[in-house]
């Protein structure tokens, strides 16, 4: 194994707050190969977003070292690693749909007719490239969501973060847009990082699954997933998907407080 | 892509749009006017306290050489004042937006100064500029226009989507990089807000300046002159004259916006 996409050691999280400090992540090490699709699964307020995050270098760790591709979290992030998604599309609709999608490679300086080749070639990757002119709000929530996930995409980033990116669709999107992902990850052989709280979405996307505990944030159990690429609708009916989901909604469950009503 | 909608269809509203959007408003206008011209025709009102409105229809035929000539200066100074207020207002609001811890007290200042009656100033700008000069009445009402515009612009540029925000900053975007692909963009239809304001305060401006003296024959200084020999049917027709040019330019600054931001329509169908 080359050097690891991502590398956590010893990463801590305080927030201030009113009533002195909230530990949100304690002491997380984990170290993600290149090219893997590694879900972060937990309940609400376990700091899956947060260590998202923090790999992303959006907000400092209090203690620990974040390495991406042998690089600071810091440098990973002004040398441009990293493409973002997120539960909603963040879609400026002053730009059409091309134009949104180029938008990180003018903020990288890259030259219009590049940008605009790149922009369609992303296009192209999500299937939307008869609506490269229209205007955000002329789309589907699916469709918003794919235009956010190529510009994500546009600049070939080494890291491509995600947090709750399906979380808006309904379950037919849903499950559409986790085939739609998982064929661009395997086109692109970019690492995923995906945050999630559904224990099917996890299972069906990931290589590996990474269940956190909550108050404070701490991993739990790793799951490697290894059922069989290309995943399809009828490896979400096969037995040994069931397996897999099994371990992981157990392993879920087993960090879960009984006595505190949080949805999974 | 069978399982999603196809994409909704916007109605970008079209010449037919606009007529069947400004036809209540019309038939209303003719209903008051037809209503105004039967009450004083028929109730025996004084034309020296309300001309009817075939009067003043008279006057502005009648009297359109010396009309026509006094809108001259007044449109100048009032286009004039909406270019200059404009700029001045967006740069301003670009500069508090700078200071981006102290903006919102600053915001708040200039929003309690926006409430002073500015044409109030015009006597002193008569004082500094001449009181025959074109050059005072543009600077009240360039002031007028201002106001309203740096506070809406500011308003917009200080109202940025955290997706937006977090957006640039994983993608180590620089703070011009932000402010010109995420605030300004975005503030556009805000600035048009205040614009639309400034005009209809541009208009104000400039005719009340004018009743304090203006050049030779603007709008305001037929008003003034004409009401005070009881001239009421000129009068009127210059007020008559007055609204259409602030109803022209707010139609144009209208125009400008739907061309300018494209998007604001598609989200309003």
């Amino acid at each position: 194994m080359t050097t690891p996409a991502i590398q956590l050691s010893g990463v801590s999280k305080e927030f201030a707050t009113s009533s002195g400090t909230t530990l949100a992540l304690d002491h997380i090490d984990l170290e993600i190969p290149s090219g893997a699709f590694v879900s972060l699964l937990g309940p609400s307020g376990c700091g899956k977003s947060t260590l998202l995050r923090v790999i992303g270098d959006l907000i400092p760790p209090t203690a620990g070292t974040v390495a991406v591709a042998g690089m600071s979290a810091r440098e990973a992030r002004r040398t441009r690693q990293y493409g973002m998604a997120f539960q909603a599309p963040g879609l400026m609709d002053w730009r059409t749909v091309r134009r949104n999608i180029e938008l990180p490679l003018q903020v990288q300086g890259v030259p219009r007719a590049e940008r605009r080749a790149r922009a369609d070639e992303m296009l192209e990757l999500v299937r939307l490239t008869a609506f490269a002119d229209h205007r955000p709000r002329q789309l589907s929530g699916g469709m918003q969501q794919r235009v956010a996930i190529a510009r994500a995409l546009a600049m070939q980033p080494r890291v491509l973060l995600m947090d709750e990116p399906l979380g808006a669709l309904d379950e037919m999107n849903r499950e559409h847009m986790q085939r739609e992902l998982l064929r661009i990850w395997r086109a692109t052989g970019t690492t995923i990082v995906f945050v999630t709280h559904s224990v099917p979405e996890a299972t069906f996307l990931s290589t590996e699954v990474v269940v956190m505990s909550p108050r404070p944030g701490r991993i739990a159990e790793r799951i490697a997933i290894d059922l069989p690429f290309p995943r399809t609708d009828d490896t979400r009916v096969a037995p040994e998907f069931y397996a897999a989901e099994s371990r992981v909604r157990s392993a879920l469950h087993a960090v879960l407080d009984p006595y505190e009503s949080v949805t999974s | 892509m069978s399982a999603f909608s196809p994409a909704r269809p916007v109605r970008f509203s079209t010449g037919t749009g606009v007529i069947r959007a400004l036809a209540p408003a019309a038939v209303l206008g003719a209903l008051v006017l037809a209503l105004w011209q039967v009450v004083v025709s028929l109730g025996g009102i004084q034309a020296y306290l309300l001309p009817a409105p075939s009067t003043i229809a008279a006057a502005l035929v009648s009297d359109a050489p010396q009309l026509l000539a006094a809108a001259v200066p007044t449109t100048t100074a009032i286009v004039s004042a909406v270019v200059l207020g404009g700029i001045l207002g967006v740069v301003g609001a670009i500069v508090i937006t700078l200071f981006e811890g102290v903006a919102k007290v600053v915001l708040s200042l200039v929003a309690v100064a926006s409430c002073a009656p500015i044409v109030a100033l015009a006597p002193i700008f008569n004082a500094w500029f001449g009181s025959t000069s074109l050059m005072s009445k543009i600077a009240v009402a360039t002031v007028a226009v201002a106001f309203p515009i740096v506070v809406n612009t500011t308003r917009g540029l200080l109202r940025v989507d955290p997706l937006h925000r977090e957006l640039l900053d994983s993608l180590s975007g620089t703070r011009g990089q932000l402010l010109w692909f995420v605030r300004l963009p975005g503030a556009l239809p805000s600035l048009f807000d205040g614009l639309r304001i400034g005009s209809t305060m541009s208009v104000i401006a400039v005719i009340v300046s004018e009743y304090f003296g203006g050049t030779a024959q603007a709008l305001g200084v037929v008003i003034a002159n004409s009401a005070a020999v009881s001239r009421f049917d000129l009068t009127w027709a210059a007020v008559a004259l007055a609204s259409a040019i602030g109803l022209a330019l707010y139609a144009l600054v209208a125009l400008v916006e739907a061309l300018v931001v494209p998007w604001r329509r598609a989200l309003a169908s």
